[in-house]
């Protein structure tokens, strides 16, 4: 839990771990989004990556989410060195060891939410009916055991964000990665899906959450603020935070407006 | 990913466009039927021209003169030079069965009783085994020299009551002369027996040369002179009619027995073997071609004798039917190539509208080739279904036409398997490009496309 890479010397307790990781884009000049980041990610932990738009967020999240490589420095999921990794094994060890859940929840339309649910245990060559047994458990765990059977277009904002979590956990990640989970959500539903975050990482769930909002931030138990493509600072919050006593007023906490 | 997971996934995207879906498979369904329609309606009409040509009717040969130049089938530009004592001769030859004339009466009208039938073709004369006897239903084969005929079911069934064997038949021929016939036998099929006549079901009739063809070829020749008068004209030297019984009938006979050229003679060989055919083939030319017969002061640079049997006569018909097959799957071809390109279009567009589901499946661990595979399956898919819908409508279409022409019904069935083939060939040439566009989607501006 500290910003100095210390490489992947664990990786049995070490989810992801960053080593001095830069990211330039060449967009006419060079734009260094990331810019010398370092940082450890253990097992069982509840992160919170905050920042203004331009920060680095999703530069960062790319990379830990095994979307992107490195352009320099040493990105570690799971043990694996992602920048050594071959297309498909990259592809391989994102479908098993990180869990994805989007802002705008990107479930399958026509797939009805058991589908959604076993969609990358799929890829992974999973058979049909033990698919569909383990997201007919998860979905009971999301607490939407009487939906499996509806298309997105038929549950609501914060039960297709249940779902989006289930497909999440499907495959028993190393990681789940959050982006703004609870962006497109009204205020009771969010605190409803943060819960379960919370529930699952009771349950020792590893989460990192990219948020702006700080209310939302709050409930990890420490926050990662990124500027300018660097770790401004890291704020320890000790326990998973409470909800009920946000450190700031909600409106407040929002860092880029 | 597990192939059956790739279609069941394609299906249901497939599903989720029903119309476009359709529209897209159509181009791939007109062209898969048009061919299976075709390609049926050709196997059909084969069958039925060659099931047309019975055992007995491949050892003759059908011979007659026309310009070597001329081009079509049976008939085209003839003239008549054999004459027949041309044909008695070439019946003498060893290596000839029997040989006679074909010679289609113009006539006018058919009357039996009280009742009058215009008719004014299928009255056919000829030699007595041009109709076979297993082909009679009842009755004998005509006489030669008797005022005889033999009808097909058809041309026994137009009157009001049937005529039957025993009964007596006026024709009336085109100069408006009256001659009668004794219906001696009926024949089994309304088909006609020859490549001369063509193979469809009509009603006809068919009696002897001699006296009908004769007498035309006489009343044509003279005018409507008596039946004595002719005598002076005739060259009087033949004997065949010596055994007529009818004095004028014998005079009128031997008078034009030698000058009534025929069109058209047929030449029967001893067995349908191939040498028999080509023996007796060859004799008869050589015969005619001779200084020895009439029909060699006609022959010549201008005028040859072809003779053919009706299997290469048929030959010469599915030269043009198999040309006409070919054009029609060329026209096919480009509608498929059109289909693929459809098909191609609409892939295009639905990697294009489906890129942030690209993008989640990428996200959750879908390998590129797992795309690829979803969405080739997917054109493949399109491709067969179009495939499997042409060929049932194609067999149908094929089906109705060979019920409306009345031909047996010939199911090509390695065309279905082809048609399925290409099916799956159109939809993975047209689902290629856009699948493998599709593979290399990058997942993180998929996931960002709106």
């Amino acid at each position: 839990m500290t910003e100095t890479g210390g490489g992947a010397e664990a990786s049995g307790a070490t989810a992801v771990s960053l080593e001095n990781v830069r990211k330039t884009y060449q967009l006419g000049e060079p734009v260094h989004a990331l810019d010398g980041v370092s940082l450890e990610v253990p097992r069982g932990s509840y992160t919170a990556i905050m920042g203004p738009s331009g920060s680095g967020k999703s530069t960062l999240m790319n990379l830990v989410g095994c979307l992107d490589t490195p352009t320099e420095g040493a990105v570690v999921v799971d043990g694996a060195d992602v920048a050594t990794l071959s297309d498909r094994e990259r592809t391989t060890l994102r479908g098993t060891t990180v869990g994805f859940v989007f802002q705008t929840f990107n479930l399958m339309p026509r797939l009805n939410a058991v589908e959604n649910v076993a969609l990358p245990q799929l890829f992974q060559g999973v058979g049909r009916d033990e698919r569909r047994e383990r997201a007919r458990e998860l979905l009971e765990r999301v607490g939407l055991g009487d939906r499996i059977d509806h298309v997105p277009n038929e549950l609501s904002g914060g039960q297709r964000q249940r779902v989006a979590l289930a497909r999440a956990l499907v495959n028993d990640p190393a990681l789940v990665l959050a982006d703004e989970p609870s962006g497109n959500l009204d205020t009771e539903t969010e605190a409803e899906v943060l819960d379960l975050f919370g529930e699952f990482h009771d349950a020792g769930t590893t989460l990192v959450v990219v948020t702006h909002e700080r209310h939302v931030a709050e409930r990890a138990e420490r926050i990662v603020h990124l500027l300018d493509g660097k770790i401004e600072r890291i704020e320890e919050l000790g326990s998973a935070g409470d909800p009920g006593e946000p450190a700031e007023p909600a409106d407040g906490g929002r860092e880029d407006r | 990913m597990n192939p059956l997971e790739s279609l069941r996934l394609s299906w249901r995207s497939i599903r989720g466009h029903k119309l476009r879906s359709a529209l897209t498979t159509l181009g791939i369904v007109i062209g898969i039927a048009a061919v299976i329609a075709f390609v049926t309606l050709g196997a059909s009409l084969q069958a039925g021209i060659i099931g047309d040509i019975s055992p007995d009717d491949q050892r003759n040969v059908y011979g007659w003169a026309a310009d070597p130049d001329t081009e079509g089938g049976p008939l085209a530009g003839a003239q008549p030079v054999v004459s027949g004592d041309d044909l008695e001769t070439i019946e003498g030859l060893e290596d000839v069965e029997a040989a006679y004339g074909y010679a289609p009466i113009q006539s006018q009208a058919v009357s039996s009783g009280d009742e009058q039938i215009a008719q004014g073709d299928g009255v056919i004369a000829t030699g007595p085994s041009y109709v076979r006897e297993d082909t009679l239903r009842e009755g004998r084969q005509f006489e030669p020299g008797e005022r005889e005929a033999v009808l097909n079911p058809a041309a026994a069934g137009q009157f009001e009551e049937n005529v039957s064997v025993g009964d007596e038949i006026t024709i009336t021929i085109l100069g408006g002369q009256q001659t009668t016939a004794e219906v001696v036998g009926i024949t089994d099929s309304n088909e006609g027996l020859s490549p001369f006549e063509g193979f469809e079901s009509s009603p006809r009739i068919y009696v002897p040369t001699d006296p009908y063809y004769v007498e035309q070829a006489g009343a044509v020749e003279l005018g409507d002179e008596g039946p004595g008068g002719s005598e002076g004209v005739g060259n009087g030297d033949g004997e065949d009619a010596a055994e007529a019984d009818d004095a004028d009938q014998a005079a009128q006979a031997q008078a034009d027995g030698g000058d009534a050229r025929f069109i058209a003679v047929i030449v029967e060989a001893h067995s349908a073997d191939e040498d028999d055919v080509d023996a007796a083939r060859q004799a008869a030319i050589d015969y005619l071609e001779s200084d020895d017969s009439d029909a060699s002061e006609f022959l010549g640079d201008d005028l040859a004798m072809t003779f053919q049997t009706s299997a290469e006569l048929l030959q010469q018909l599915e030269d043009v039917l198999e040309l006409l097959q070919n054009f029609i799957v060329g026209i096919a071809a480009i509608s498929l190539l059109v289909g693929s390109i459809g098909i191609a279009n609409i892939m295009l567009v639905s990697v294009t509208e489906r890129t942030r589901e690209i993008g989640i499946m990428k996200a959750v661990g879908a390998q590129n080739r797992d795309v690829l595979g979803l969405f080739l399956s997917e054109a493949v898919i399109l491709g067969v279904i179009g495939a499997i819908l042409g060929t049932a409508l194609g067999l149908v279409a094929g089906y109705l036409g060979a019920w409306y022409i009345d031909l047996p019904l010939v199911y090509p069935l390695e065309y279905v398997a082809l048609a399925i083939a290409v099916g799956v060939l159109v939809g993975i040439l047209s689902g290629l490009y856009p699948a493998w566009r599709a593979a290399r989607t990058d997942p993180i501006d998929a996931l960002r496309y709106e």
